[in-house]
């Protein structure tokens, strides 16, 4: 073989070579990550929007009795459009002022789902042990805040719920989406 | 390269080259080395990765670099983004009937850097394809199959093979229109061959018909099952490349080549840096000047898509033209195999150690005439669907139904599969609405509703003289059934012209007869109307209030509550729609009632 460390043009196509690799492997990358990492800019859908409708009238809720409705809705997920799919649940519960309340049943923990305990008559977590009195308040256990009111507009036939999904393992509440 | 030939190892040389110090090579004889060197020496004695490098880097091309060594290359790197792109793409792709489409058009309209990212996976595979053909005609060119590269010749055609059943296989995803035709006729083509046909046709299709196996089948294939076998065949055909060397040009004398020998690196890996530069660049501006791949309608089982096969599989498609009946299979899959089996025996064919074109003419012009015919056997379809002006329509057509589609698919589809989009059509939404609600009563068909108005040229002239003249009639409220429903006009032709066009005045229509309108007025009370009917859109009376009769603010009042006094009040038995459609949808529906009563049935 020929000495080719000796050549002049060895150096500069070691550049040329390694740049170009460099330049084309960037190339080909940026249009590759931004579509994977569409997720990052894509909103959610179906939270927040309008109040619901539940299949639930306010004679339903008694005190110390509280219903879990689910909330149904059409939402857009990805390509699909959805006709009425559950975007979730909550926890329908007459306050002492005769108020009807709605807590979302996602955990503020960690996301699992509240499920009421008749028996101590509070709200559990089944994943974590988090207790929540009637008023939503955190009693014990992990959660770093209460339960999730949402919004309810409430007549003598109906009750809306505005749906929303809320930040988990955060002291504050806050909506996401 | 096994043998480690005797200008291996670390190189010595008097000259200093500092910035060297950030390589991975070891130079013993340097000033300190830096942290990142010594780390280097670090993982080399704990992996040995540097002999790997330099397996590489310090490959001899005898004779030294060139140009058309750069194929092999460039294939490996289409190769590369392919993989990419085909990740990437398999992150939002749903093999299913459901989603196939959908994700598609989501992937090509919706998603930022998706269509890019699509072309450059369709016109890559292409591009692997047509370069695959350029990297074997130069074999054949240079007689590179010779001993000791016959196996390298073989894994390469097998490499082809494989590239082929990728094409084939990644066509049918979309499940568009295009690529679920094209499946079909592959499918039913598959079936026809002796023996094992029908197996392989329920097999690839998943059972009698296409539908969600077929999906997952060819998405199993195409993702997962090629890939195993792509990098494997692709390491063996790598393997026996450095093993045997680049195949120089013929007739240079060994010594010759010995003394002009350079590294692959950097002499070669410039060249097919550059080389593979250029491709990406091209392919780029191929993508970006047609907007990405082709994307038509959803597939339709039902429908009348003229399908052609991939470009590459025309010659196929042509040769088929010629055969027909039982010679049909001779040509799907007899010709492919004899033409596979030429291919494979070439190094045995043509065995002689001298790679001197001049001297390997039969080889070389058979080669040619085969290639010809190729090229011919592709084009001729193609000439022959620029020349069929009912090809050309109905592709227009399917053109015009893939750009709706995917216009719809923006709001996103149904889970009942690709089809579906077309439910986001408001033409389509507001049918829906008139055959639940409306058509249970009314119709358009010019011969009477069931229980209301038939709607065929409603508010015409003749529409509105035929109601004067027998209002209970089977077209009219004959349907409605009420108690003390309208009396027929009794009068001259001359007095319900006149009628009939006081009527059609309020229609808005630009046609109308201003003096006999007014007569019509002045015969309001002689026929009785007045007991009933008003004009001034405000009153209640026992008939509705005439006012703008026939618009479509008067259809929006009657469709949102014909027992409004103003209207039809207590008779009226039409159930009331405001509150249960949007005021959307109730101006829809009204629009579709103008509309269709104005087609000629």
């Amino acid at each position: 073989m020929a000495d080719t460390h000796a050549d002049p043009r060895r150096k500069f196509l070691k550049v040329l070579a390694g740049g170009t690799t460099a330049v084309l492997g960037a190339l080909a990358a940026i249009p590759g990550l931004g579509l994977l990492l569409h997720p990052l800019r894509a909103k959610s859908s179906g939270s927040g929007a309008e109040p619901i409708r539940v299949a639930a009238v306010p004679a339903d809720v008694k005190p110390g009795k509280p219903v879990r409705v689910d909330v149904v809705s059409n939402v857009n997920d990805g390509w699909s459009r959805l006709e009425k799919v559950k975007l979730g649940a909550a926890w329908l519960v007459r306050s002492p002022e005769g108020r009807v309340r709605a807590f979302s049943t996602v955990c503020p923990h960690l996301g699992c789902g509240i499920d009421w305990d008749e028996k101590k008559a509070e709200f559990l977590c089944p994943c974590h042990q988090s207790g929540f009195g009637t008023d939503g308040r955190c009693q014990y256990g992990p959660s770093p805040r209460g339960l999730d009111e949402l919004e309810v507009v409430a007549s003598d036939t109906e009750i809306r719920v505005r749906y929303q999904r809320f930040k988990v393992a955060s002291k504050t509440k806050e909506p996401i989406g | 390269m096994t043998h480690d030939p005797p200008h291996r190892g670390p190189t010595h040389h008097p000259q200093h080259h500092p910035q060297h110090h950030s390589q991975s090579h070891h130079r013993p004889h340097k000033p300190p080395p830096t942290r990142l060197a010594r780390f280097g020496t670090w993982l080399d004695s704990r992996t040995g990765y540097s002999t790997v490098v330099k397996l590489i880097t310090d490959e001899p091309i005898p004779g030294g670099a060139r140009w058309w060594y750069v194929f092999g290359s460039i294939l490996s790197f289409l190769l590369v983004l392919e993989f990419f792109t085909g990740i990437v793409l398999a992150a939002y792709y749903d093999p299913s009937v459901s989603g196939a489409w959908a994700s598609t058009a989501f992937i090509q309209d919706t998603l930022s850097f998706g269509w890019f990212v699509r072309g450059l996976h369709s016109f890559g595979s292409s591009a692997l394809i047509v370069l695959a053909a350029v990297h074997a005609i130069q074999v054949v060119i240079f007689g590179a199959y010779k001993a000791p590269r016959e196996m390298g010749w073989l894994s390469g055609l097998g490499f082809m093979g494989l590239l082929l059943l990728f094409a084939l296989s990644g066509y049918g995803m979309p499940w568009d229109e295009k690529g679920y035709t094209a499946k079909q006729v592959d499918f039913m083509i598959t079936g026809t061959a002796p023996i094992a046909g029908p197996f392989l046709q329920r097999l690839m299709q998943g059972g009698e018909t296409m539908g969600n196996y077929t999906l997952t089948h060819l998405n199993a294939a195409h993702t997962y099952i090629l890939p195993a076998f792509a990098v494997l065949l692709l390491v063996i055909h790598i393997a026996l490349a450095k093993r045997n060397g680049v195949t120089p040009k013929w007739g240079v004398d060994e010594a010759k080549l010995a003394r002009a020998t350079q590294p692959y690196w950097p002499y070669q890996a410039s060249r097919d840096a550059v080389a593979c530069g250029v491709t990406f660049v091209l392919l780029s501006l191929i993508v970006i000047s047609t907007h990405g791949a082709e994307l038509a309608g959803p597939a339709d089982p039902t429908g009348t898509y003229q399908a052609r096969p991939e470009w590459y599989m025309l010659p196929v498609y042509q040769l088929r033209k010629y055969f027909e009946g039982p010679l049909e299979m001779l040509v799907v899959v007899v010709s492919p195999a004899v033409v596979s089996l030429l291919l494979g025996s070439l190094p045995w064919l043509d065995r002689a150690a001298d790679r001197d074109p001049a001297r390997r003419k039969p080889i070389l012009f058979g080669a040619l005439f085969g290639g010809i015919m190729l090229c011919v056997l592709g084009y001729l379809p193609i000439r022959h669907d620029a020349h069929d002006a009912s090809f050309q329509q109905s592709r227009a057509e399917a053109e015009e139904r893939g750009q709706l589609a995917r216009t719809l698919a923006k709001k996103g589809v149904l889970p009942e599969g690709g089809l579906a989009v077309y439910r986001n059509d408001p033409a389509y939404h507001v049918r829906e609405l008139w055959n639940e609600h409306c058509a249970t009563c009314h119709s358009f068909t010019g011969r009477g509703g069931k229980d209301g108005p038939d709607f065929l040229g409603y508010g015409s002239r003749p529409w509105i003289n035929a109601f004067l003249r027998q209002p209970d009639g089977p077209r009219f409220m004959a349907g409605a059934k009420f108690e003390k429903g309208m009396k027929a006009v009794a009068g001259t032709d001359e007095e319900l012209g006149a009628l009939t066009e006081l009527v059609y005045a309020e229609t808005g229509a630009s046609d109308v007869d201003r003096a006999l309108a007014e007569k019509g007025k002045g015969l309001m009370s002689e026929k009785d109307c007045d007991s009933c009917h008003d004009f001034d859109g405000t009153s209640g009376n026992t008939g509705p209030n005439l006012k703008g009769y026939g618009t479509l603010a008067y259809l929006i009042d009657v469709v949102g509550d014909a027992g409004d006094e103003r209207l039809y009040g207590a008779k009226n038995k039409m159930p009331r729609f405001a509150g249960k459609l949007t005021p959307e949808e109730i101006a829809d529906l009204g629009r579709f009632i103008l509309a269709e009563s104005r087609k000629q049935k």
